[in-house]
C-alpha cells in the first residue's frame, strides 16, 4: 500500500494536466464546432462537403494513427512539435470532429419547426439561430457533450505515448520503478473512474436542473 | 514514397491480418459477454442487475488503453499471462461487452409491449417468443449502433501495438523507425483502416436499408 | 358449474399499486354466447378482458376458462396451464400488434407452428384459407405496414383464429380504425359469432353490441354497474350510471341536464 501513497501526488499531478487539455481542447472545440456546423447547414454544397470529408477522416482513422500523424508524421516536413502541443492540437482537431456533428444533430432536430416559426416572425437566419433555435439547441445536445467530455478525457490516455506526462504516463514510470504494474495500473483506472463518473453525474445533475427549468 | 509503400506492404498486410484476428476475437468476445450482460441486466435477479450495471458503469469510464495495459501487465502480475493478443482480445472484449450490453438493451426496449402480449396470448413459450417475435425486430433496432461500435473496435485494435502485437499500428511504427519517413507510413497506415472504416459502414448501411425496404 | 359455461368468472378484483383498477366483478359467459363489455374509458375494460387470458395478473378472485382454472393473489399459474388456456382462447388487439418483420401470411401462421408444432405446409394452408375467408388472400405477402388498419386488424383476427380457438377476446377491435374501415372488421367479427363461436368484446359500438351481443355489461368506475340481454341493457338500463354513459354516448348532443329520455337506438329516429 506505501507504494499508493508514494505515488497517489505525481499520479494527481498527471490527472490535472489531462484534465487542463481536455478543458481548452474541448472549449476551442466546441466555438469551432458551432461555427463549423452551421457552416454545414447554411454555407452551401461545397462547404458542406469539405466539413463532411474532414469529419469523415476524424471518424475514420484511429485515435493514435491520429496523433502519431501529426507527432511524428510532421517530423518528416522537420515540423517539430512538443509532445503538449501536438497532443493538444490532436485533441482539438479531434474534437472539432465530433463536435460539428453534435451540434449539426442538435441544430437540425430544433430547426425542423421552430426553423419556420422564425422565419414566419420575419427573423433573418442569423437572428433565428441566435435567438431561438441555439438556445433550445443546447439543452437537446447536453447529453451528448457530456460522452464528448469524457470521450476526450479518456484520450488523453494516448498522450503518454508521445511523451506527454499525464496519468498514463506516470503509471508507466511508477511501474518502471516500482515494478508493480497491478498497483500502478490499478490507480490510473481509479483515476480516470473517478474523473468519468464524476463528470457523468456532473452532466445529470446538469441535465436534471435545465430540465427542471424549462 | 510509393516505392517506400511497395516494398513495406507485405508487413502491412501481415499486420492487417493480425487487426483483423484481434476484431473478430475482440467481437465474439464483446457480443457473448455483453447478451450476458443484458440477460442479468433485465432479469430477476436483483444482485445479478446491480452487478451487470456496475460493470457497465465501470467499464465504461474507464479508457480502453488502461484495460489493455491491465490485462497485459497487470493480471500479468497477479499470476495471470496472458500473451498480447490475447490481452489485447480480453481487453477490447470486456470494455465492448459494456457497449454492447447497453445496445442489445435498447433493441430490446424498442420493441412494443403488444408484440409480447400478442406472442403470449397465441400461447407461444417464452423462448418461442424470444426467438421469432422479440429478437428479430429487437436485432434491427441493434444493427446501427452495432455497426458503428464494430468500426470503432476495428480503430481501437490500433491499441493493442502498445504490448507488443504485430498488427497494422504495429508495422506502420516500426517501417516508420526503420524508414524515418513516419508520415508516409503513418499515411499507409491510415488508408487501410480509413478502407475498413468506410466499407464497413457503407456495406452495412446498405444492408439496413434493404431490410427496412422489405418490410414496408 | 355447467359445462355449457365456457368462462366462469368470480368476484375478479385488480389493483395497481394504491389504486383499484375493478373491484369484485362476475360474469358468466356460456358456450357460443357473445358478449360486449362497454364503459366509458379508464373503467378498466381492457385490463378486465385481459386477465381472462392472463395477460395481466390479478389480485383477487377467480376464473374458470375451459375447464382451467386461474386463482387471484396466488402464485401465478404453471406455465402448461398457461399456454393451455392461450392455446384455446384467441385475442385480437385494438393496435392489431402484428408482428412487423413477417408478412400477413407469416403471422397466421406463427401461432400454429410454435404453440402447435404444426408442420410449416399445414400452417401455410390453414393461414392461406383463413386469410382467404376474409378477402385477403391476395395481400398474404405484404409486410404489416404496407396493409390498412382494417386489413391489418382482420389479420390479426385470422391470426387468433388459425389456433382453433374456443373463446375469441375482442378488446376495442375498430377503435383505432378509420371510419370507413370499421364496417369490414366487424363483418368479420359478425361472421364467427354467426358460426356460434364464444366472443367476449370490449366495443364502443353500441349498435353493433345491440345488434350481435347476447349479453351486455357496462362497467364504469371499476365496477360492474349493469349486466343483462343486450338489447334491455342498451335500451332501458336500470341503473343511473348505465343510463348517464349511455345517454352521452348515444344523444352527444342531448342538452346536460335535459330529463333522461328513454335511449333511441338507430332506426328508429324521429
Amino acid at each position: 500500500m506505501h507504494y499508493v501513497a508514494l505515488y497517489w501526488a505525481v499520479m494527481a499531478r498527471g490527472g490535472a494536466l489531462d484534465l487542463e487539455m481536455t478543458a481548452i481542447a474541448v472549449a476551442i472545440s466546441v466555438v469551432v464546432g458551432v461555427l463549423a456546423a452551421i457552416g454545414k447547414l447554411y454555407g452551401g454544397k461545397l462547404l458542406a462537403a469539405i466539413i463532411t470529408g474532414y469529419v469523415e477522416v476524424i471518424r475514420g482513422l484511429p485515435p493514435i494513427l491520429q496523433l502519431f500523424i501529426i507527432y511524428f508524421g510532421l517530423s518528416q516536413f522537420q515540423i517539430n512539435l512538443s509532445p503538449f502541443a501536438a497532443g493538444l492540437l490532436w485533441l482539438i482537431l479531434y474534437g472539432i470532429g465530433y463536435a460539428v456533428e453534435i451540434f449539426r444533430a442538435g441544430i437540425a432536430a430544433v430547426a425542423e419547426g421552430q426553423g419556420e416559426a422564425a422565419d414566419a416572425l420575419g427573423m433573418t437566419r442569423a437572428q433565428g439561430l441566435r435567438r431561438v433555435i441555439l438556445p433550445q439547441a443546447w439543452v437537446i445536445m447536453l447529453p451528448s457533450l457530456m460522452t464528448f467530455l469524457v470521450l476526450q478525457v479518456k484520450n488523453t490516455t494516448l498522450l503518454y505515448l508521445v511523451g506527454v506526462a499525464d496519468i498514463m504516463y506516470q503509471a508507466r514510470l511508477g511501474t518502471s520503478a516500482t515494478e508493480q504494474p497491478a498497483i500502478m495500473y490499478g490507480m490510473a483506472a481509479v483515476a480516470y473512474l473517478v474523473i468519468n463518473l464524476t463528470l457523468s453525474r456532473l452532466g445529470g445533475v446538469l441535465e436534471r436542473r435545465v430540465e427542471a427549468s424549462r | 514514397m510509393l516505392q517506400l509503400w511497395q516494398q513495406y506492404l507485405p508487413d502491412f498486410f501481415a499486420g492487417v491480418v493480425v487487426s483483423l484476428e484481434v476484431t473478430g476475437a475482440a467481437l465474439v468476445l464483446a457480443l457473448a459477454l455483453g447478451a450476458l450482460l443484458v440477460t442479468a441486466r433485465t432479469g430477476r435477479v436483483r444482485v445479478l442487475r446491480s452487478l451487470a450495471v456496475g460493470y457497465i458503469e465501470i467499464f465504461r469510464a474507464i479508457p480502453v488503453l488502461v484495460l489493455v495495459f491491465m490485462a497485459y501487465y497487470s493480471l500479468g502480475q497477479v499470476g495471470i499471462r496472458l500473451p498480447g493478443f490475447w490481452a489485447g482480445v480480453v481487453a477490447l472484449g470486456a470494455f465492448y461487452a459494456a457497449l454492447y450490453s447497453e445496445d442489445m438493451r435498447s433493441g430490446l426496449q424498442s420493441v412494443d409491449r403488444g408484440q409480447r402480449e400478442a406472442a403470449q396470448a397465441l400461447g407461444m413459450t417464452n423462448g418461442a417468443m424470444m426467438r421469432r417475435v422479440i429478437l428479430p425486430q429487437a436485432l434491427l433496432a441493434f444493427l446501427p449502433p452495432g455497426t458503428n461500435e464494430l468500426s470503432n473496435l476495428i480503430k481501437d485494435t490500433s491499441l493493442v501495438f502498445t504490448i507488443g502485437v504485430a498488427d497494422l499500428m504495429f508495422q506502420a511504427n516500426q517501417a516508420s523507425a526503420a524508414t524515418f519517413q513516419p508520415m508516409d507510413m503513418f499515411v499507409l497506415a491510415g488508408l487501410f483502416y480509413f478502407a475498413f472504416y468506410i466499407l464497413i459502414s457503407r456495406i452495412l448501411a446498405r444492408w439496413e436499408l434493404n431490410v427496412q425496404r422489405r418490410r414496408s | 358449474m355447467s359445462s355449457d359455461v365456457a368462462v366462469d368468472i368470480q368476484h375478479l378484483t385488480k389493483r395497481f399499486g394504491p389504486r383499484t383498477v375493478f373491484e369484485d366483478i362476475s360474469l358468466q359467459v356460456k358456450r357460443s354466447e357473445v358478449v360486449a363489455i362497454i364503459g366509458p374509458s379508464g373503467a378498466g375494460k381492457s385490463t378486465f378482458i385481459r386477465c381472462i387470458n392472463y395477460l395481466h395478473p390479478f389480485d383477487e378472485g377467480r376464473i374458470r376458462v375451459l375447464g382451467r382454472e386461474l386463482v387471484g393473489g396466488a402464485a401465478p399459474p404453471s406455465k402448461a396451464v398457461l399456454r393451455e388456456i392461450r392455446t384455446h382462447v384467441g385475442m385480437a388487439f385494438q393496435t392489431f400488434n402484428l408482428f412487423p418483420h413477417l408478412t400477413a401470411l407469416g403471422n397466421v401462421m406463427l401461432g400454429p407452428m410454435e404453440a402447435k408444432r404444426m408442420p410449416r405446409a399445414e400452417a401455410q394452408d390453414k393461414a392461406m384459407a383463413l386469410l382467404t375467408a376474409v378477402g385477403l388472400a391476395e395481400r398474404a405477402n405484404a409486410y404489416p405496414r404496407r396493409l390498412s388498419g382494417g386489413e391489418q386488424q382482420r389479420v390479426a383476427i385470422c391470426r387468433a383464429l388459425a389456433m382453433d380457438p374456443e373463446v375469441m377476446l375482442f378488446d376495442e377491435p375498430t377503435s383505432m380504425l378509420d371510419p370507413e374501415m370499421v364496417g369490414e372488421v366487424l363483418e368479420a367479427i359478425r361472421r364467427l359469432a354467426g358460426q356460434g363461436m364464444t366472443l367476449i368484446l370490449v366495443t364502443h359500438e353500441m349498435m353493433f353490441a345491440k345488434e350481435v351481443a347476447n349479453t351486455v355489461v357496462v362497467m364504469a368506475d371499476g365496477r360492474l354497474v349493469e349486466q343483462g340481454p343486450a338489447r334491455e341493457v342498451l335500451e332501458h338500463p336500470q341503473t343511473d350510471r348505465a343510463r348517464t354513459f349511455l345517454n352521452r354516448v348515444l344523444k352527444p348532443l342531448a342538452a346536460e341536464g335535459s330529463p333522461l329520455a328513454p335511449v333511441s337506438l338507430g332506426g328508429d329516429h324521429p
